[in-house]
């Protein structure tokens, strides 16, 4: 926490237990008005769903009358181990997340720094349109996709690259087969989340201070000197706070799945959130359901912990 | 609105707890009481809905109000099952057939067995659609409407096949289809590889999934007979018979037959009432095509359930047996083309009802319905996966249909 | 060279806008169609652009449709209370934690970070339950309750970063003509974060305006659902009609690009306020 307190002198210094519950309890008297709200809400919203979902994990659940239910111990967990499909999901929510992370990442880069750069025209204007697909709804984005990709020569992708380009030698049937249609599915998130890395960065950028350039300029450093010695550095909490929450929402990929493919065919494109609500909502298997989901939540924590400890600490 | 529902029956001094739909839940005719109705009735069945059965019904129970709540299709189960868990569901809903049992495993619906009439209104209906509402030997709803598949001829592919009228059995659907298969053109009009697609030619052809009972799956489903039938489609998929729809490809299903690629498809009445009049003439609406076993098509449609959580079961109980009424189902069927699951709507419509819809009616006579079971969901999924599984070849007819014939005895004894 | 280097990036830029615009075109295209259940052919679709033959039914009916309208607005109400709200709450809980000391502050902080790694769709039912026995059930409180509290912990996360970097000898100023806390707070924090909080304002509008799960469980009366809900109405059973859904859908972007335009003037303002948020 580099940036937080210098630590309070208080702290330091060696109190009997009394002192310090007296010093905490006013520290927590002054911050009680600006804290109270969010905590309330956070604890209500946030913390209970899910001690509730750890709660129901060791249960044969039965959502609607709890009281039907029975302690299962750890069954759940250890049917998720034993489950075929939960590796096909957990394959297809690490692919995505290989795929689209650095895709979103180094192209949002690169189009902020394009369009940071000072011979760029239109800045705004660009800015504004790379960033209309993050403002779209989710659910009419994938069933946009699933309309471009639409299957024999009336598709339009089909159209466009079998018909008119003539790059491929038959239409595809884009979505009819486990590979393709995860191409989709990460073209589409790509598409979608390259605008937000995009604006991130060009609220960094836009910030670092000029002084900065100009001194390397007068040093004679030349551009890419310039990007790599002195813009790059600057950015990495950025670039901590970019990678993390692309691979927060890598792992929640679920809308774009349940859209375009709903898993099919054969279960091959399904990912671990769409596993899960099938499982809950279709199978009303919800002690299952919750202890994937407790799994996979440990399993992103443990990830993306150890890639901010790794990168370097920072609150943001 | 809950709250203000709670209001009206405290106000009216009976809060007519009711736990298990019993005949203790006697309507007072004196009492006044809102009841919401959860549908997903399409505009037009909504407007005729709204504008002329409900008017019908309040005219006859003055005390009894409906609030009629049009509801998405999507994520639809997931709004059920919250709303259930909260307590807070309506009080009659209109749900998809498949979803009667396992909504009742969860401990959401009134069993209604045991209410006033039910004998008679059971007996008023179809017996197969009264089937899909059974979840441990008791029913659980009782039928709103029915539909089904019937076959769909393209008339321009007809006649190219050399053929006056549609083929009456499926040999004669395959030879036909042999005739005018070339890369564009496909005889055998396969939806998908579901359940839903799949069981019309399984079941006609004489395959069986499970003993009358719903208990036992092995000895039925991976009967030689049934291997038999799946087999017979393998075939033609082997030979280019069916369309390429069947695994997604294009032209989609409906397309295909409104371009004149598909000599065939099997669909519902919502074919002809989404697509009006062009579509009922260029095609001809015929019987399921006979197999070994007959013309056997599938039972789809929605029953009307009643909430646990309801404070008024016996009212919401008269307004259901309303819905399952002859002059209800009458007026639905004639304004709107929604089939009937009262056997005297039936016969009613059937004799003033257009070409399209006698055979629809004709064909109801025959059609079954999934399995009921608690387990419906996971039995779809299975079924569903085994079917696509062996369509693509990634399994064995036998070997297939065996592993499934196991897994299926162990969610039907679930 | 410089400008030759300009010209290849402007066109680089360019291309990319293609790319990213294109299916939105294609949409539009689409939603200028008459009637479409079935997928029409991509030809046909330019060559009614080529001749002008625009087809504006589809944007009538659906504006016009059942309770489209007042689904609208609905949904601008809420998802404008939800962003102010949201917004200012996560601001204060964000200002506690970057300058406040207080025991377990950073155990708690790491709560809200952890908290955000479980998927959220889970926590429907066991929401619907608190939001039920406080009688908030059928009510924008209850969603705005929910749109408001769910998202704490991410904008938490998101503005304490900002805060930090936020120079304390900038503090001294206010601390000097006696001002508190608070005070601090107003003149100083929040409009020295005013990137970051239009950014916020940006996400928390977007994510209760598209929020579809939560909306529909919650609202069980059908005048007061919010826009998402109508446009899955137009997703029908038996088929969708491609040009009405997509013409919904198009409507339904306005007000998201409106915000957008409004919001990101603050968003970016390069030079202005240089060292208030280091890089």
């Amino acid at each position: 926490m580099k940036n937080s307190l210098p630590a309070d002198p208080f702290v330091q210094a060696k109190m009997s237990l009394r002192q310090r519950i007296s010093i905490g309890l006013k520290q927590y008297g002054e911050v009680f008005p600006y804290l109270i709200f969010g905590l309330v809400g956070f604890l209500t919203f946030s913390v209970y769903p899910i001690v509730k979902g750890i709660y129901m994990s060791f249960f044969n659940y039965n959502i609607i009358n709890p009281a039907l239910s029975h302690f299962i111990g750890f069954a759940n967990y250890i049917k998720v181990f034993q489950d075929p499909n939960v590796l096909i999901s957990l394959r297809n929510t690490l692919l995505y997340s290989l795929v689209t992370v650095p895709g979103q990442w180094i192209l949002g880069l690169l189009l902020a720094i394009l369009i940071n750069a000072k011979v760029t025209k239109f800045k705004v204007t660009f800015r504004m349109i790379y960033y209309i697909p993050v403002i779209t709804s989710w659910i009419v984005i994938s069933y946009l996709f699933k309309y471009l990709f639409a299957s024999g020569p009336d598709g339009f992708i089909n159209y466009l690259f079998y018909s008119q380009l003539h790059l491929l030698p038959s239409p595809i049937n884009w979505l009819e087969n486990p590979w393709t249609a995860m191409t989709v599915i990460w073209v589409l998130g790509i598409w979608k989340g390259l605008g937000w890395v995009m604006i991130i960065y060009l609220a960094a950028l836009q910030s670092i201070s000029n002084d900065y350039y100009e001194a390397a300029m007068i040093d004679g450093a030349g551009d890419k000197a310039i990007l790599r010695k002195i813009t790059l550095p600057l950015l990495k909490p950025t670039t901590v706070f970019v990678l993390i929450n692309l691979i927060m929402g890598s792992f929640n990929v679920f809308i774009q799945v349940y859209t375009i493919t709903n898993g099919g065919p054969l279960g091959q494109t399904e990912v671990l959130l769409s596993y899960m609500y099938k499982q809950a909502f279709q199978f009303m298997d919800f002690g299952y359901s919750s202890a994937l989901s407790v799994l996979m939540g440990i399993a992103v924590f443990i990830l993306t912990y150890s890639q901010q400890k790794k990168i370097g600490q920072s609150n943001i | 609105m809950l709250a203000g529902l709670l209001v009206v029956a405290g106000l009216a001094g009976c809060g007519n707890a009711s736990g298990n739909g019993n005949e203790s839940a006697k309507y007072n005719p004196k009492e006044k009481v809102t009841l919401t109705f959860w549908h997903t009735y399409s505009d037009t069945e909504k407007n005729v809905f709204n504008k002329e059965v409900i008017p019908l019904f309040e005219k006859k129970y003055p005390n009894i109000k409906i609030k009629s709540v049009t509801m998405p299709t999507n994520n639809l189960q997931q709004q059920v099952i919250s709303a259930a868990a909260g307590k807070s569901g309506p009080d009659v809903m209109r749900m998809d057939k498949g979803w009667v049992p396992e909504i009742a495993k969860l401990g959401a619906l009134q069993q209604i067995d045991t209410m006033k009439d039910f004998q008679k209104v059971k007996k008023s209906q179809l017996s197969a659609a009264m089937v899909s509402n059974l979840y441990k030997g008791h029913y659980y709803g009782i039928p709103n409407d029915v539909n089904t598949k019937i076959a769909i001829y393209d008339k321009v592919l007809l006649k190219k096949a050399g053929l006056k009228e549609a083929p009456k059995t499926i040999d004669e659907l395959v030879a036909a289809s042999k005739k005018i298969k070339d890369t564009k053109h496909f005889g055998i009009g396969l939806g998908g590889t579901a359940q839903w697609n799949f069981l019309p030619y399984f079941w006609s052809m004489g395959g069986k999934l499970s003993n009358d009972k719903f208990t036992k799956a092995t000895g039925y489903l991976d009967s030689q007979a049934s291997i038999n039938a799946v087999q017979q489609i393998v075939n033609w998929h082997k030979q280019d018979l069916v369309n390429p729809a069947v695994l997604g490809g294009q032209p989609g299903f409906w397309d295909g037959i409104k371009s004149h690629q598909y000599l065939m498809i099997d669909d519902g009445p919502w074919f002809y009432s989404l697509q009006g009049a062009p579509a009922k003439k260029n095609t001809v609406a015929a019987q399921f095509p006979t197999g070994k076993s007959g013309s056997i098509s599938i039972l789809g449609g929605e029953n009307t359930v009643i909430f646990n959580s309801t404070q008024h079961a016996a009212a919401a109980w008269i307004f259901a047996k309303f819905i399952a009424s002859k002059e209800a189902q009458q007026i639905m069927a004639e304004k709107t083309g929604q089939l009937p699951s009262n056997l005297e709507a039936m016969k009613q419509v059937k004799a003033s009802a257009d070409q399209t819809t006698k055979q629809y009616i004709e064909q109801l006579g025959t059609a079954k319905p999934v399995i009921p079971s608690g387990n419906a969901g996971k039995i779809d999924d299975l079924l569903s996966k085994t079917f696509e599984s062996i369509y693509r070849g990634k399994i064995s007819v036998k070997a297939g249909l065996h592993n499934a014939a196991t897994q299926l005895d162990t969610l039907l004894q679930q | 060279m410089n400008k030759t280097k300009g010209t290849i990036i402007n066109l680089i830029l360019a291309l990319g806008i293609l790319v990213v615009v294109f299916p939105f075109i294609y949409m539009i295209l689409t939603a200028l169609q008459k009637n479409s259940y079935v997928l029409p052919h991509p030809q046909d679709l330019f060559d009614d652009l080529i001749h002008f033959k625009f087809y504006l039914g589809n944007f009538a009916k659906a504006w016009t449709e059942g309770n489209f309208q007042r689904y609208f607005m609905n949904s601008l109400v809420v998802a404008s209370f939800a962003t102010v709200v949201g917004v200012f709450i996560s601001a204060l809980t964000a200002y506690a934690f970057a300058r406040f000391q207080f025991p377990f502050k950073e155990p708690l902080f790491k709560i809200f970070l952890i908290s955000m790694m479980i998927p959220g769709l889970f926590n429907i039912i066991p929401i619907y339950t608190v939001v039920h026995s406080l009688g908030l059930v059928d009510t924008y409180s209850g969603l705005l309750l929910v749109y408001v509290c769910t998202g704490i912990a991410g904008n938490t996360f998101f503005l304490r970063g900002f805060f930090e970097q936020v120079p304390r000898e900038m503090e001294e100023s206010v601390v000097v003509d006696g001002g508190g806390r608070w005070t601090i707070f107003r003149h100083i924090y929040l409009p020295m974060s005013k990137p970051a909080i239009a950014t916020q304002a940006i996400f928390a509008f977007m994510g209760s305006w598209d929020e579809f799960f939560v909306a529909l469980t919650l609202i069980k009366t059908e005048s007061k659902r919010t826009l998402p809900i109508a446009l899955q109405m137009f997703q029908g059973v038996h088929g969708t009609e491609w040009g009405l859904f997509f013409s919904a859908s198009l409507i339904a972007l306005i007000p998201s690009i409106i915000i957008f335009i409004i919001f990101q003037k603050y968003f970016v303002q390069s030079g202005q306020n240089e060292g208030a948020v280091k890089g």
